[in-house]
């Protein structure tokens, strides 16, 4: 596909007038001089890594675990689709599953490519479409994901309406196949994922560059300054606005109007979820509340006097909660105008006074600027009157409350997690609200138990009440996301990244549905800090890793430096900083290994997925954003590892190592086909246990290319989880084991004596790569 | 009357439906007809079961030669109460099960009934979904959890503790006797 104008280079022309040298006419976009050639695959079409999805899947292969028996997509069905039936379209089970799939991929990738798009025109109507794209001196290649893909080097903010051109048409065609009577192989759908979050990456990275340069966010800075995270940073006495979202545009208008009327010091702005990561890149005024679950927990607090949402992993019920407390809801985005009028082109002072005096429960304002200054003064009026409403129910009112219950336990079967509320409300009805303070860091505040009560009974309040002494010490900080990787930390860390000595990336991202509470998170990425891997986060993620202290009162933020090497931990920032982390691989595989990166997204994939040992785990992954996030990550050859609420994705992505013939690549010296072990094992996994997952993440980091010391390195990590948790050695510690010198020198007795009893025999270390092209010399 | 109604309130199955096996000599009687069975124990298993009921699981391997295997850490505590168990995670275990040319964990092939206990009730809900729709001919799952698991072949119903306590000590006696 191209869609570049039209370019003209003249020697000499002769004319009457003059004679002009070395002409050059553009007709059409001009286009920057870039001296890489153009690649083999520039915005590439649905199928054209066909080639490359169907190699990959056919190592790793779903595992369909199918949420519903029946298609109810069109008026044909339901179709029943179980033990082998068709659906009345002809489509069968595993089909149908991958087509939920790219469903939820092309609804992620839009989610990121509206919200880029948005930005964008913002951006080019306020600082016009010539403003540069500069992330700061360290960052040249600014756009590894733009420039692999679209073999496009943005320099301007226009340049990037181009690139999500490209990506919004492609979303479109994804989504046409999944129309009745259009794709019908689960495989093929398969490939359209994969297709869905390479162009997922490529919108986050958009959106990201395009707001860490326009609006001065930290510029790649390992040193960003630490953000305050928690309720217990947010001062009730002052008015308080509440942002909720990922777009941060109406938040740096609050924040802005503030400074600006001298009232920063006097207001107190806040965030929940991404808009709150931004919104501390954007100023050192502006606290993080905590990751999406501190959504209800918070609002119930009453202490918000301003709610404003913009985009994205918002209650939907955001209305009603706002409500509850008395807090108007302004509602700053197309995407989500819940029902509320749109005041947009009403005086301030008109919509302040209708909010103030109650007349509206809330408003639609799309003009950001007017969005600035109705939230502070509404805040700011309604805050000595709301003091009311700044607080939680009593103790005695807890108990009465609890006197209501049936004991139906409709609340533990509506938990997602099935904890034990039933039990807590009986002990608090006689007074006891421990078992309700127990309860605090394992539920995930989706207030579904509340919803399912049939006497109303607030559990989440009560819950939070119970917990009143823990939440005021609810005092943390997250490193303000540094945006991009450098390209001179990406040259220091190639090498031992490639060559195993630093044992892995690990990428803890997404969002907060964890299983067994968010400290799980904290203790694996503590876990792999210690053991100097590169820990890398993002999200949700992010501040759940900065919700939790050591004994001495410090976070792991406060622990480990925010640089990209070992044994540090990088906060890159909100959801569509995640295209920093497939960036840096990507980069690994240009800068440092001088792999062309312009259009050239097969090659650099397959360097990934056969040297550079990166691997996610998304703890709490919820969202359909999530499953495009990992799905680019997929392609790239990067396995991702999700928690037991994982497996609602409904597959997951297999290899079988025992099965040898799976695990054959190219050598590219000879073009012979060697066995290099399953590695990586997995492409998406959903664990049981965390300690599953940490013993998978160190596994994953494996890779055909690690030189022996590297992967004499990573086997002992793999080895030491692995018998820490499960007691013994690993059984398959043969299949990674390829030369004598790969095993790690203080187990080398006790790992020959199971290489021997396994008739281990020694393997090659090729120069390995799936794609015929690559290979040199072709052995006769 | 025994309602077929999943314990978590919104994981409603299909058509498909497990069935209830009501009486404990009932499920004793599956797993002992069995030719191959598999029983695996999920990492809530100590959450779930008091000391004697897991007891009460390893007789019941042991009385008619069913083989055990745990999916989670939980293996140490097992081989420090004496138990000789396999270990395979989940996933990778489910993976295998639907293969007709698996050669199990002993190396004499695949299994025709997995029994699941333990295990947090959606994970399990989608492993046993998996292998409703995908698993081989003649394959059959029961889940021994408390609660009713609509995609297992086999299953019990939402119970007390108590009861299930009860249940499975007769499932151990029964097959004893």
């Amino acid at each position: 596909m191209s869609r570049r104008g039209l370019k003209f280079k003249i020697g000499e022309l002769k004319t009457d007038l003059a004679t002009f040298k070395n002409l050059e006419i553009y007709v059409g976009k001009v286009e920057e001089e870039w001296e890489e050639p153009l690649g083999p695959s520039p915005m590439p079409s649905l199928t054209e890594f066909r080639r490359w999805d169907l190699k990959l899947l056919e190592r790793y292969k779903p595992f369909y675990l199918p949420f519903c028996d029946l298609c109810c997509l069109c008026t044909f069905g339901k179709c029943d689709l179980t033990k082998d039936k068709k659906g009345a379209c002809g489509i069968k089970m595993d089909a149908q599953q991958s087509r939920i799939v790219l469903l939820a991929c092309c609804i992620g990738a839009s989610t990121h490519t509206g919200h880029a798009r948005e930005l964008v025109n913002f951006l080019i109507e306020r600082f016009g479409r010539d403003y540069p794209l500069d992330l700061g001196m360290g960052v040249n290649v600014e756009a590894p994901n733009i420039r692999l893909v679209c073999g496009i080097k943005p320099s301007t903010i226009g340049d990037l309406e181009e690139v999500l051109n490209y990506v919004e048409e492609q979303i479109v065609q994804l989504l046409a196949s999944t129309h009745t009577g259009q794709e019908g192989n689960n495989l093929d759908f398969e490939s359209k994922v994969l297709h869905a979050g390479m162009l997922d990456h490529v919108a986050m990275e958009v959106a990201d560059i395009a707001q860490v340069a326009a609006f001065g966010f930290p510029k790649g800075d390992p040193e960003t300054s630490l953000a305050p995270l928690g309720l217990g940073v947010i001062d009730p006495t002052k008015p308080v606005i509440l942002c909720i979202g990922h777009n941060v545009v109406p938040s740096t208008y609050i924040l802005d109007y503030l400074n600006e009327s001298g009232l920063s010091d006097s207001v107190e702005v806040c965030g929940l979820c991404c808009t709150a990561h931004d919104m501390t890149r954007y100023s050192n005024r502006a606290k993080i509340v905590g990751p999406i679950s501190w959504q209800l927990r918070f609002i119930r607090t009453g202490v918000p006097d301003v709610i404003v949402v913009d985009e994205q992993c918002i209650r939907t019920d955001v209305l009603d909660e706002a409500a509850k407390i008395g807090a108007p809801l302004i509602a700053a985005s197309e995407k989500a105008c819940h029902g509320l009028p749109d005041r947009s082109e009403d005086p301030v002072d008109e919509i302040v006074e209708d909010l103030v005096s109650g007349k509206q429960k809330g408003a639609l304002i799309l003009d950001m600027e007017k969005v600035g200054e109705v939230a502070v003064k509404v805040a700011m009026r309604l805050a000595p009157n709301r003091r009311n409403y700044k607080a939680l129910p009593s103790v005695e009112e807890i108990t009465e409350e609890a006197k209501k219950c049936r004991k139906c336990g409709e609340c533990q079967r509506a938990c997602p997690n099935s904890l034990p509320v039933p039990e807590a409300i009986l002990s608090a009805a006689e007074g006891n609200l421990s078992e309700l303070a127990d309860l605090y860091d394992f539920c995930i505040a989706c207030g579904r138990c509340e919803s399912a009560c049939p006497v109303d009974i607030p559990i989440i309040s009560m819950m939070v009440k119970s917990s009143e002494r823990r939440v005021k010490r609810e005092i943390f900080n997250v490193r303000a996301g540094r945006g991009p990787i450098q390209d001179t930390e990406i040259r220091n860390v190639g090498r031992p990244i490639v060559l195993g000595e630093i044992p892995g990336i690990i990428a803890f991202v997404g969002c907060a549905n964890y299983a067994d509470g968010g400290k799980e998170l904290v203790e694996m990425c503590e876990e792999f800090l210690r053991r100097r891997y590169i820990a890398v986060v993002s999200g949700c993620a992010a501040m759940t890793i900065g919700m939790y202290k050591n004994e001495e009162g410090k976070t792991l933020y406060e622990l480990y430096p925010g640089d990209f090497d070992a044994g540090c931990l990088v906060n890159v920032g909100s959801c569509v900083a995640n295209s920093h982390i497939t960036g840096a691989a990507i980069k690994i595989a240009n800068i440092f290994a001088k792999r062309p990166l312009r259009a050239n997204y097969m090659e650099i994939a397959d360097y990934i997925l056969n040297r550079v040992g990166a691997v996610g785990i998304a703890w709490g992954a919820m969202s359909q954003k999530a499953a495009s996030i990992a799905s680019g990550c997929w392609r790239l050859g990067i396995p991702v590892i999700v928690g037991p609420h994982g497996s609602k994705y409904r597959r997951m992505l297999l290899g079988r190592k025992d099965r040898e013939g799976d695990w054959y690549v190219y050598d590219a010296r000879t073009g012979r086909k060697v066995y290099v072990g399953p590695v990586p094992e997995h492409l998406f996994y959903a664990a049981e246990t965390k300690e599953e997952a940490m013993v998978m993440a160190a596994k994953l980091c494996m890779r055909a290319n690690d030189t022996s010391k590297g992967r004499a390195i990573k086997l002992t990590h793999y080895i030491d989880l692995y018998r820490r948790f499960y007691g013994r050695l690993p059984d398959d510690i043969h299949l990674f084991v390829r030369r004598v010198a790969d095993i790690p020198i203080t187990m080398k007795d006790e790992i020959l004596a199971e290489l021997e009893r396994r008739g281990w025999k020694e393997m090659e270390i090729p120069d390995p790569t799936l794609l015929e092209e690559m290979i040199r010399v072709v052995e006769e | 009357m025994i309602r077929a109604e999943p314990w978590q309130t919104a994981e409603i199955p299909g058509p498909l439906k497990a069935l209830i096996v009501q009486k404990p000599t009932t499920a004793a009687g599956i797993i002992k007809h069995a030719k191959r069975p598999l029983m695996i124990l999920g990492s809530k298993i100590f959450k779930i079961a008091s000391d004697q009921i897991v007891d009460a699981l390893i007789q019941i391997s042991k009385t008619i030669n069913v083989q055990v295997v745990v999916t989670s850490g939980l293996i140490k505590e097992f081989e420090k109460k004496g138990y000789k168990v396999g270990f395979m995670p989940a996933m990778e275990l489910a993976d295998r099960l639907r293969d007709d040319d698996w050669c199990g964990l002993d190396g004499k092939g695949n299994y025709d009934l997995a029994v699941f206990i333990g295990f947090q009730y959606y994970y399990g809900w989608l492993i046993l979904s998996g292998l409703k729709h995908f698993s081989r001919e003649g394959f059959k799952t029961m889940s021994l959890d408390p609660y009713y698991q609509p995609h297992a072949t086999f299953s019990l119903y939402n119970m007390k503790k108590e009861d299930w306590c009860s249940y499975i000590l007769t499932i151990r006696d029964s097959l004893k006797g």
